[in-house]
């Protein structure tokens, strides 16, 4: 349908002054909660029609304010007609001023508790929406540490696997843990150790292995680590120098010197300095 | 609980004074002859909305619109009661008003009000229906079977009629 033409069909003129049918008002109802032109059209005529009316105001009988006030004021009659009111509402009155004040009442109390549960739903919403909104501000606080941190270990990874100046050994398991095996990347310029557990046994709760480096015969410490982290790069202490490096199982925390028949893997630089 | 019902007194006090004398304007435009029964319509109209103001729907138009209807449909009710036609037996008989409205001899005083004072504008065919049906309260398969013209050409002529009139009212 073509909105303008509906618009200049004179429905708005018959709805407004009440000539539309049943039929032709449901329709109009319907098309005006789509259309606000429609309904700005139909205000617009209702203004018209409404500032004319109030120019051809009559002066009403003074007495008949009095006579709607006393009807209204003292009763709540439902049927008056038209013939003889006043007398009907006297009639009447006797009859329904406790049902028409018990309505009144239980109106004005129904309208308390809408607008009062209004508000109540309105503040859980709101609070339901804060809530939700601090929850996803925590939650991408969370991920963008955590990207930030991935970013950080990815930028370390390239530089340690890709520098020329890293030495890569491939530490292999010994007789008495042949499937031992995990890789250093040792940067001999920033004498930085990282080791990669490839695959280590789980260890009690109160041991640990700790890394060696073999510096001239003599072990130093690297520091210790666990099984569990497994996969990942492990940042240990630098060393200068090394000319082998063992990992032994030693007691929670590490030992100031290798227990060597408990070395787990060893592995040989093959490419001195 | 009194002063809730004397605020709501005061406020119907303000909607009187406001439009009683708009609305009692459009009474007497369908209530032609008996200043007597249009003010007890006026009446009847004011405690209906009192009544009914709940019924009211501001999505389907301005609250005047609303009255405004209020106001018509009380009359056309009292114009079609017993009581009205028995005190007007001896003026006119019912199936005189469309002659009545269309010769615009007799009536031509009382027509000089409100609306009725635009419809003079427009094309005798044209008003006459809008009259029937707007200041008669008559449907439009009434007309068209008072009238012995289409169904369509009545509607077709009404909704003329009252795009004349919206315009005459700018």
């Amino acid at each position: 349908m073509n909105l303008k033409d509906y618009i200049e069909s004179g429905i708005i003129e018959s709805y407004v002054m009440g000539l539309a049918s049943e039929s032709e008002r449901a329709e109009f109802d319907q098309l005006c909660t789509q259309h606000p032109e429609l309904v700005a059209a139909r205000r617009k005529f209702e203004e018209s029609i409404e500032s004319f009316a109030f120019e051809q105001a009559l002066p009403t009988p003074p007495e008949v304010k009095g006579k709607i006030f006393e009807a209204i004021g003292t009763s709540g009659s439902r049927s008056t007609t038209s013939l003889n009111p006043p007398k009907i509402d006297k009639m009447e009155t006797s009859k329904t001023p406790v049902r028409s004040l018990g309505l009144l009442r239980f109106v004005a109390a129904a309208s308390v508790v809408l607008l009062i549960g209004m508000f109540v739903l309105y503040y859980q919403t709101k609070q339901q929406n804060a809530d939700l909104v601090n929850t996803q501000d925590r939650l991408k606080l969370s991920y963008d540490s955590t990207k930030n941190i991935l970013d950080k270990i990815v930028d370390e990874q390239k530089h340690v696997v890709g520098d020329s100046n890293t030495t890569v050994v491939n530490m292999v398991g010994t007789k008495v843990a042949p499937k031992s095996s995990a890789n250093i990347y040792w940067d001999s310029a920033s004498t930085n150790v990282y080791l990669v557990v490839k695959n280590m046994p789980k260890l009690p709760n109160d041991q640990q292995y700790q890394l060696w480096a073999l510096i001239d015969g003599k072990p130093s410490d690297l520091g210790v680590f666990d099984a569990t982290d497994s996969r990942v790069i492990l940042k240990m202490k630098n060393t200068k120098k090394a000319q082998a490096f063992a990992i032994t199982i030693e007691k929670h925390g590490g030992s100031p010197s290798p227990t060597l028949e408990k070395m787990q893997s060893l592995g040989k630089i093959l490419q001195s300095q | 609980m009194l002063a809730l019902k004397e605020r709501n007194n005061q406020a119907f006090g303000f909607l009187y004074d406001n439009y009683a004398g708009a609305l009692y304007s459009i009474i007497k435009q369908i209530i032609t002859d008996n200043n007597e029964l249009a003010s007890d319509v006026l009446q009847e109209v004011f405690i209906n909305i009192w009544r009914k103001i709940e019924t009211y729907d501001q999505t389907k138009g301005r609250l005047f619109t609303w009255m405004l209807n209020v106001a018509r449909n009380a009359s056309i009710d009292m114009l079609r009661s017993k009581g009205y036609q028995n005190s007007q037996k001896n003026q006119e008989l019912p199936d005189n008003v469309y002659k009545g409205v269309a010769n615009q001899t007799t009536q031509q005083n009382v027509d000089n009000i409100g609306l009725k004072k635009v419809l003079e504008k427009l094309k005798p065919e044209h008003r006459v229906l809008v009259e029937l049906a707007y200041f008669k309260g008559f449907t439009h398969e009434e007309i068209a079977e008072m009238m012995a013209i289409p169904l369509g050409t009545v509607k077709t002529r009404i909704r003329n009629a009252l795009l004349q009139l919206r315009e005459y009212l700018k």
